[in-house]
Parts: structure tokens; sequence; C-alpha cells
């Protein structure tokens, strides 16, 4: 395409730009067909005067259109609960997936032996205003969102003192680019103070957890201050928690796994009436026991929204969800919950396979998931063989286990004597994996992109 | 409550205070609180208690606390020591009040001394190189005294005091949530200090050594 090109522009410059570039710049971020004409042109002009800078701005914002981004801002207020969806999503893992989307911005959460989700999104409405763009592959057009993966203990600090941040901050910007490496966080504080952070990031895809809320029997929402208060019947020394629920009442207790054992640690129940749930709905007796931790979590960020929790569960084994559902923004945590086996008592071999077998890392059945680079996935790497597995039946991997014999044995062993008394072990030991026991049709971790297709109605997290 | 036996009315057992601590913590708006000795699988004591929650409808919670029972020849150890006479005794003002002015003080040494005397005069001092600092707590009054040794030969203005750790004494401070109806402090000069708190129904007493 033939353009005029001026030598000297007039002083004010031309008001329209190259034909080619307005045309292409209108179509979209990811589509400038006269790119390749402006940079012969701005090679052969430098970027002299008026145009050529006009023009040099064009093409950098032509560029964007390779480059996934995001770019937010909020108020005081919105940082405190910002914040506090930070500090929730802390209590699960070390590492945060800021995850940007048409639905909003999505922080996102595993940990490690992959029995806690978590995820946030806080939909466009909630911020002052909110950008962001998928980049585009050139070649074959494939869309890919910002992988961005951030520590936590370096986003954390940044979000401290969230009473006084909410007092003196007045805007807080967040701005990243997929090819920068880092997340620019600025905030703009009273008395004309402006604190900015550069956090480096790791490209990782984010684990997301498709969970059917509506497919659980059991829906308790209630207000966070209930809860709250039985939490604080339990010692931190005790990990776990025993919900029991029947249609005549709730009793939350603490988990009699450990405490037969050792009897030096308190035992504690409280019972809770139908009356002071805002919504009750039981449809299946059951007692699930899961870890305090993340609901201690959860119970933070839900005071500071003023929203009810909801939770939905069903048979101990399959995971449970904490969920929030507020205008503006909403939270899911997905814990997994401790089954009953039958087997484990069979023989000393299996139960010391099904004991580690809980705290095993296994992927999801997506046979994409080894390309991606990701460190949550770091420690699956070295338990190959499980992933064979999970081609087959989820739910018959007790036998196929057992069978398999030795080499998941060995490995597993090496990672118990890897650290043996570390924190994370003695969690997830009696976990049920989030993957394992649960059939493919109710609840799979997968990378974003690579969705397995459901034909169900989604659920959380899908898009 | 029936104890081990007729002539041994009574019950010794041992627990980890803090877990009974945080149990009874769950009891701050209670409307009724029990407190039971069971034998779940192992000796505990039971707090029942019964909360009022916002629906007006109560909520029961239990905490079951393991103890451990002290056999009766253990007893002997456990008796409530003798204690010497007291030099003075004298009220103690506002326990708020002394326990900010003793964390102040903390910075500065670890040793403290208190001294009081017959006419209502508590003091609290401390020394350190640099400085010496004092506090003083007037008209305080005495309980009537109950020991030979504090009318007969004591004069009115003699100060009786004692040393002790600074912290011990911040701790049996930062203890006391509730301001007691009558506190009585008791000196034994240069051995002891004794604190008796009254409360309606309830009576503290806290021994502090004195410093070697």
């Amino acid at each position: 395409m033939k353009t005029e090109v001026h030598k000297r522009p007039r002083y004010g410059g031309p008001p329209r730009l190259f034909p080619a570039v307005t045309r292409s710049y209108f179509r979209g971020w990811s589509e400038v067909e006269g790119r390749e004409e402006i940079s012969k042109l701005l090679k052969a002009r430098a970027t002299s005067g008026n145009l050529g800078r006009r023009v040099a701005a064009l093409l950098r914002l032509s560029l964007l259109g390779r480059t996934a981004m995001l770019k937010c801002g909020m108020s005081g207020s919105q940082v405190k609960v910002f914040g506090k969806a930070i500090q929730a999503l802390s209590r699960i893992s070390d590492e945060l997936w800021l995850d940007p989307s048409e639905k909003g911005l999505a922080l996102r959460s595993v940990n490690s032996c992959r029995s806690a989700y978590g995820c946030v999104l806080f939909s466009p409405v909630f911020f002052q205003h909110y950008q962001w763009s998928a980049s585009v592959d050139m070649n074959n057009g494939t869309k890919s969102n910002l992988n961005c993966k951030l520590g936590i203990k370096s986003i954390l600090p940044i979000f401290r003192c969230l009473n006084s941040l909410e007092r003196n901050v007045e805007m807080c910007k967040i701005f990243t680019r997929s090819d920068k490496c880092k997340v620019v966080i600025q905030l703009f504080c009273r008395h004309g103070i402006k604190k900015t952070h550069n956090v480096c990031f790791q490209e990782s895809q984010p684990l997301q957890v498709i969970f059917e809320k509506d497919t659980c029997s059991n829906t308790l929402m209630i207000q966070p201050r209930v809860l709250a208060e039985a939490i604080v019947l339990f010692t931190s020394s005790q990990e776990e928690v025993t919900l029991a629920v029947t249609p005549l009442e709730v009793c939350i207790k603490s988990s009699t796994e450990e405490s037969m054992d050792l009897n030096s640690s308190v035992y504690s129940e409280m019972f809770v009436g139908p009356h002071e749930f805002e919504f009750f709905q039981i449809g299946v007796d059951t007692e699930i026991t899961f870890c305090c931790k993340e609901l201690k979590g959860m119970l933070i960020f839900s005071e500071a929204t003023h929203a009810p929790i909801t939770m939905h569960f069903d048979f101990p084994g399959k995971p449970m969800a904490l969920s929030i559902d507020h205008m503006l923004l909403e939270a899911n945590f997905v814990l997994a919950t401790l089954a009953d086996e039958p087997s484990r008592a069979s023989s000393p071999q299996s139960l010391c396979l099904s004991q580690k077998r809980k705290r095993s890392d296994l992927p999801c059945s997506n046979s994409k998931v080894g390309k991606k680079d990701s460190k949550a996935m770091e420690s699956i790497s070295r338990k190959v063989a499980p992933r064979k597995l999970y081609a087959d039946e989820i739910l018959s991997n007790i036998s196929a286990l057992e069978n398999s014999g030795s080499p998941i044995m060995k490995r597993v062993n090496s990672d118990t004597e890897e650290e043996p008394g570390s924190p994370s072990l003695r969690k997830c030991k009696a976990k049920k994996n989030l993957m394992e026991v649960m059939p493919k049709s109710y609840f799979c971790i997968s990378d974003i992109e690579h969705l397995p297709p459901l034909s169900k109605k989604p659920g959380f997290g899908v898009e | 409550m029936e104890g081990v036996s007729e002539d041994n009315n009574a019950i010794y057992v041992e627990l980890a205070a803090e877990n009974l601590s945080r149990a009874l913590k769950t009891a701050q708006n209670a409307r009724a609180l029990k407190v039971k000795l069971t034998n779940k699988h192992f000796p505990c004591l039971t707090v029942s208690i019964e909360l009022v929650s916002v629906s007006s409808s109560s909520r029961m919670v239990t905490h079951d606390i393991p103890v451990k029972v002290i056999p009766r020849k253990l007893w002997r150890n456990l008796q409530e020591p003798t204690v010497p006479d007291s030099d003075v005794s004298i009220y103690l003002p506002v326990l708020k009040t002394m326990k900010s002015v003793v964390e102040k003080m903390k910075n500065i040494s670890n040793q403290l001394i208190i001294e009081a005397n017959l006419n209502g005069d508590l003091n609290l001092k401390i020394e350190s190189e640099l400085v010496c600092v004092t506090t003083h707590f007037k008209d305080l009054g005495n309980p009537p005294s109950t020991s030979e040794n504090e009318s007969e030969d004591r004069s009115p203005e003699q100060m009786a005091e004692v040393q002790v750790d600074i912290r011990k004494f911040l701790q049996f401070l930062a203890g006391q949530q509730v301001n007691p109806t009558r506190g009585v402090c008791k000196i034994v000069s240069h051995k002891m200090v004794h604190f008796d708190l009254l409360h309606e129904d309830v009576s503290l007493q806290y021994f502090i050594p004195a410093l070697s």
C-alpha cells in the first residue's frame, strides 16, 4: 500500500496518521497490516519530527498486541479487600498466579500437595479501571493469557497493615506485561507519597480446579462470625477439623484421628442449630474432615467482604468447596477431605502405601501437563509412574497402586525420607489428594487453556 | 463432688494450664458452664459451655481436656507451704496503674525493690548505673495486723523492703484481668513478698521469693 510521506510536516502535523496505520489500529491490537511499512518508514526517517514520534508510539502500541498485559487500578478500600484476598491465599501456598481475563482478575493458588486450591476472582467492576489483553501468536493466531506466577513472600509485605493502607492509599495501580518480567505495583498515598514495588514473576500457566458446586448434596450458608467462633475452639496444633451434619444439627469438632493416639490434646466440639444458617440444605448425613488452616484464611477474607460463606460438600473423600459470592468478586476455596478407607487396615504395606499415596502429587489426566513449565509441578516430575494410572479410572487406583508395586513405593518412600518432619508432609499425609478420589466428571485440576471438554454446565472458574 | 474417700475428700489433677485457659476463652459470653471429671479413653476434664448465640438460642460447646490424676501418696508434695509472718502488710493500689509503671521500669533494670510501711506508703524502686527511679504510692491503708511482729517492734515510718525479679512481678500483674475487690501485699523483709487478692468468692495468693 502506497502512502504519502512528507519530508517536513507542518507545525502541528497532519491530523490524520498514515492511512495504513489508522486502519489497522482500529482493527485491533493484534492485527497491524501496515506494520512492516511503518518499520521501514521509521528506519528510513529515523524518528524525525512529530510524525515520526507518533508513528513510533503507534508501533509500540501495536507491538503490545504481541504481549499479554494487565493494567488495573483501585482505591484505598478496595486495596484492603485485595490485600485480604492475598492474605487468605497465602495460607494455601507460597505462590500465587495473577490471571486476568475478560471476567476479571483472578488470583489463584494451589498448595504443594494438591490438597487445597484457592481462587479469588475480582470482576472488572471492582476496580476503578481495568484493562487486560491476551497475547496473540502471529503465526497461528492462538491466544495466550498472561502467565504470571508470584511468590507470596514478595507480594504479601506490600499489602501489610491493611488498615493503615485503607486510610492512606488513594490509588493503587497494578501493571504488568508478559514481555517484562515484573509486576509493577504503585501505591499513591496521601501527602504526595508514591510507593513503587517491582515484583518479579515467573512464567507459569495457572492451574485451575473445576468443581461442580451444584451437584453437591449438602449446602450450608453461614455468616463468618459463627464459623470464626467455632474455629477459635481449635488450637493451631490441631490441624484438622471434622464437620458432621445431620438434618437436625451441625457439629464442628476436632478430628479424632490423631488425638486417639496422643492424649495430650484437647478434644472440642460445638453444635450449631439449623436456624443459625442462612441456607441449610442437607441431603445426606455425613462427616467430613478437612484442614483448618485454609478455613481460617477464608474466614479472614469473608469478614473483610462482609459476605456469608457457603460450604458445598458431599461424602468424605470428595473435596469440599467454600465460596463467597459477592457482586464484585467471587472467591472459591476447594479443600480435600479425608476419606474413609476400609482397605487401610488390611495390611501394613497397603497402609503405608495408602498413607503415602494421599500425599503424592499426581498430575491431571491431561497429557499436555508435562509440557507446561510450572514450579508447582516440579514435585510431580519425580513421580512419573502414577500418571499412567490416571489414564485409567481414577477410582480404582487403590488396587492399581498396590499392583504396581515397588517402583512407586520406592519413589514415594524417598520423598518421605527427604522431608521427614516438614509440616506439609504431616498435613498432606492425612489428606485425600484432590486429584485422586474423584472421577473426572466431578472434579479435575487442569491448566486453564487446555481444558478437557466438560459436557456439564460450568461450576466455577471455567471460562 | 466426691473425693477419693471420706477422709480425703479431695481430688488432685494435673493438667496443662494452656488447654484450660483456651477452652475457657470460648466461654466469654456463656450462659452456663459445667466442669466434670470424666473418663473418655483417658481421664478428662470436660467443660460444657452453653453459649448464647445471635438468634437467642443456645449453642453447646464441649471441651475434653486430658488430665492426669495424682495419686494420694503424692498429695503431701502439693500442700500449701507454711509462710513466715509478714513484717508489713498494706493494701495495694489500682493494679492497672502499678502495671503500667512496672512495665516501663522493666526496660531499665531487672531487679525491683518493693518497700512498704505501716503508714500506708508503698514504693517501687529500680536502680541502674545511670538512673534511679522510685514511684511512691501514698495513703493506701494497712489492714489490721494479725501478727505480733508488725505492731510491736515497728515504727510506722520504718520501711520493710524486698528485692524481687521484675519479670515475675510483671507476670503477676499481667495475669490480672479483673480488678480485685481488695488486694493485700505482705512483705517479709528481704525474704519474700506475698500478694493476696480477694475477689467476691475467690482469693488468689501469689508468692514471690526475694532475689539473693
